[in-house]
């Protein structure tokens, strides 16, 4: 028997890195766990558990798009990296949960292998004793066998002589570092005329109980100085070899009986996706620790800021998150803001965002632009998406104004790279602030800039893109308030269906007015509390032990909606729409109040 | 109008149809229920084809059963590049013709588990398996070679060829009769390069690839 719980520890080869081509799910298979196994577009090799989260369905049939893969049965998507889901097509407009997110196991390419395992450490098998300049695997063959049926019909195969006299092979000797590894030698160069004979570094992949895959891989030929005939001859040659051992062991094995199988144990999810994050006294908590990686001008005004997480533990990997989204950025002033992610599908390795520098910057695009330098440390909160894309409109229309193109960037590079209809339109005072326009004019979307327009000609233009209302188109709207409400206005009165125009405001314009006082029930912990005059819901609520999460206690982001089970909300924030308002079922607790006496809220 | 006497689960009917959709050639199919009514060993049908199988291609006054012979004909007939059964090269020609009948022992033995396991029918399953993945090595040996000579497809042709199209349903459809692709890595790349042929399409048990690079 092969030591299982030794085995689980050790890095095993899974596949040949020629295996992983573009656009392609490997189906690996070790110490009985599958996984699905594949290259991005970036050359990061994914291993993940081979199901989805969904209903179970392997993910090895699924879809490698360069960027996610897809599971074939309800198109849930995964993020190259992290194996956190991005999109499930059944609920569009959500964004999908964070605990949402597949078991991964560690990768890593070495000798023309790919090596994973469930949970191994320190080093792979070192080959210290060969020719370590070149490397060339040879098609692995998988033998119903276990690891120790095989290993001495291996060594024998290629150590035993046969008595033909034809046999002009080279004479190996072997060395079994460890239960898993062969080592042979060329013991004799001197017979082997013009062929080129190589030491051999045999691993043996557990495949399951049953089960072993034999890699093999030739090892210090050099492929480019190498005739191709040769090469492949000699390729054919070990094949025939390894095939030849195979039939014979699995022959004389025939009669045996089968092995229990391993039944591998699936993790549900890991403990620190299964509980929820816990929320400190201010509400917009910051626990993740990025570094600065690099800081890039766009324009005068604009700058590009990198982050990456400390190190490339998997426990340091930085949440995913989905186009829309945005961080709390905890800054060296002691400020925290939030900025909108623009990375692409797939960029999980880091969070890109692009600053305006404002001249009336209330100490947040200035602390960025002045004070952060690259290699500082800078606490964020997790990805928050409270302004989703949904992506099976029949068109989208993305409108940005000024540096309000972020979101909108990242959701135009989703649906590029999805191959989703949708047009990009960017206003701007002026050409400076036109920023990633050759990335855009090379994407699928029309892109189509309006510079330096009157507050009446913007007007007019909206007008004119929003003339014709579809049910099946949506809209995203960003932009500062002006342009925001312009749009929406038009929309409005164009009649777009309310459901199909989604907007994100950088801040609150609206001056808030908390001179009302009115009593709160709480319907979940029992409590009635008294929000006086001049102190906001939220932080009546945070006094008293009730701690929501909350992002730009303004009333733009939507962070801290809270469901309204009675009452009349008194609305001050500009992320719900008026039909939302209206309703008056769920309100802001960081700036609406109370119309009526009394609200009970669903907490 | 070509008439195609079809069923839809059936692999050897897909292969049909497969090549009718990435020849682009018009024609009408006639759904045959081979399970549960088995409608194909009814006296209406074994007027067409006295054999009792599925598929049969109706074109003209042609008739034509066996799937294999279907691909030749319609390869021969319209295809207009050449490609799909290289009449002019008699070497390419008979690597085409020796996959055909390779296709014709997996249709036995992986299509056979497959009858077994999903339609019931008398059948030494476990021996089709074992005789499904003794051809399924084969195969998979040559394609690796082949990958190593820059070589996409089972036959020695630059494009695909109807070999292709007579291998793929029933390997796909092998995991219905128990037959995992695992330990077929070659195997695996060249269904997603099948898959992406113009023209393409799934069957229930298929599902289509995405786009490569």
């Amino acid at each position: 028997m092969i030591d299982l719980e030794a085995a689980r520890y050790l890095w095993h080869p899974i596949a040949a890195s020629s295996d992983l081509v573009p656009r392609h799910v490997f189906h690996a298979q070790i110490l009985g766990r599958e996984l699905a196994l594949w290259r991005a577009d970036d050359d990061n090799v994914n291993a993940w558990e081979n199901r989805c989260l969904h209903r179970g369905v392997r993910l090895s049939i699924g879809i490698n798009d360069g960027t996610e893969l897809l599971c074939q049965y309800h198109g849930w998507r995964y993020a190259n990296r992290t194996a956190g889901c991005t999109y499930i097509p059944a609920h569009p407009a959500d964004a999908p949960a964070r605990t949402i997110c597949n078991n991964t196991y560690p990768a890593m390419e070495q000798y023309g292998l790919v090596w994973s395992g469930e949970s191994p450490e320190g080093p792979l098998p070192v080959l210290s004793t060969v020719d370590t300049s070149f490397f060339t695997p040879l098609r692995a063959v998988t033998v119903n066998a276990t690891s120790q049926d095989l290993l001495l019909p291996l060594i024998q195969g290629y150590t035993t002589r046969l008595p033909a006299s034809d046999d002009n092979r080279p004479r190996y000797g072997a060395d079994t570092p460890d239960a898993f590894t062969i080592i042979l030698r060329v013991a004799d160069r001197s017979q082997t005329g013009s062929t080129p004979v190589a030491d051999i570094a045999f691993f043996l992949q557990p495949v399951d109980a049953g089960r072993t895959t034999i890699r093999g891989i030739l090892c210090g030929i050099d492929e480019h100085n190498t005739d191709a005939q040769t090469l492949n001859d000699l390729l054919r040659f070990h094949n025939r070899l390894l095939c030849t051992i195979r039939d014979r062991l699995e022959s004389t094995l025939a009669d045996a009986p089968s092995p229990a199988p391993w039944i591998p144990i699936i993790a549900a999810v890991s403990e620190n996706q299964a509980s929820l994050p816990a929320m400190s006294d201010t509400g917009n908590s910051t626990p993740l620790r990025i570094r600065v990686a690099s800081i890039d001008s766009l324009s005068p005004t604009v700058r590009h800021f990198r982050f990456e997480p400390l190190d490339d533990l998997p426990e340091s990997q930085l949440p995913t998150a989905q186009p829309g989204a945005h961080i709390d950025v905890q800054l060296p002033n002691g400020l925290v803001r939030q900025y909108s992610l623009i990375n692409g599908p797939g960029e999980t390795d880091h969070y890109a965002i692009a600053v305006k520098r404002e001249a009336a910057s209330r100490g947040g695009s200035q602390a960025l632009h002045e004070q952060l330098r690259v290699g500082d440390l800078l606490a964020s909160s997790v990805p928050r998406n409270n302004f989703t894309l949904r992506r099976d409109a029949e068109h989208t229309h993305l409108i940005a104004g000024g540096i309000g193109l972020t979101p909108l960037l990242a959701m135009a590079r989703a649906l590029h790279h999805m191959g989703r209809p949708y047009t990009l339109h960017h206003f701007a005072a002026q050409d400076t602030e036109l920023l990633f326009q050759s990335e855009l004019q090379a994407m699928s979307g029309e892109y189509l800039c309006h510079v330096g327009l009157t507050p009446s000609q913007t007007a007019a233009t909206m007008a004119e893109l929003l003339a014709t209302p579809d049910a099946h188109q949506h809209l995203y709207l960003c932009g500062p308030a002006p342009m925001l409400q312009c749009a929406r206005d038009t929309a409005a009165a164009c009649q777009w269906p309310e459901h199909t125009v989604h907007f994100e405001y950088f801040s609150n314009p609206e001056a808030r007015d908390d001179s009302s006082a009115f009593e709160v029930d709480l319907a979940r912990s029992g409590l009635s509390l008294n929000v006086p005059a001049g102190q906001s819901l939220l932080s009546v609520l945070r006094e008293n032990g009730v701690t929501l999460p909350s992002s730009c206690e303004q009333g733009a982001c939507g962070t801290c909606r809270v469901t309204v089970l009675d009452g009349t909300p008194d609305h001050q924030d500009v992320y719900l729409s008026e039909s939302e308002k209206a309703r008056g079922d769920c309100l802001m607790s960081c700036v609406s109040r109370a119309r009526s006496q009394k609200l009970t809220l669903d907490l | 109008m070509i008439t195609l006497y079809d069923y839809e689960l059936s692999g050897n009917c897909y292969k049909i149809r497969l090549l009718l959709s990435m020849l682009g050639i018009r024609h009408e199919k006639h759904a045959i229920e081979f399970y549960p009514a088995a409608e194909h060993r009814k006296e209406a049908f074994l007027a067409i084809n006295p054999l009792g199988e599925l598929p049969v291609l109706q074109d003209g006054e042609l008739t034509l059963r066996d799937s294999q012979a279907i691909l030749v004909y319609l390869a021969s007939e319209y295809d207009t590049s050449g490609n799909w059964y290289p009449l002019q090269d008699p070497r390419t020609l008979a690597t085409v013709t020796q996959w055909l009948c390779f296709a014709n022992a997996i249709t036995a033995s992986a299509g056979g588990a497959r009858l077994a396991d999903g339609f019931f029918h008398p059948l030494d399953a476990d021996a089709c398996r074992s005789e499904a993945h003794r051809l399924f090595r084969v195969l998979d040996e040559h394609l690796w070679f082949q990958e190593r000579e820059r070589q996409d497809w089972v036959a020695t042709t630059a494009s695909p060829s109807i070999a292709d199209i007579a291998c793929f349903p029933y390997i796909m459809l092998s995991e219905e009769g128990g037959i995992s692709r695992i330990d077929y890595p070659a195997i695996r790349r060249w269904t997603d390069r099948v898959k992406r042929i113009p023209g393409f399409i799934p069957m229930p048990g298929v599902f289509p690839a995405g786009p490569g690079l």
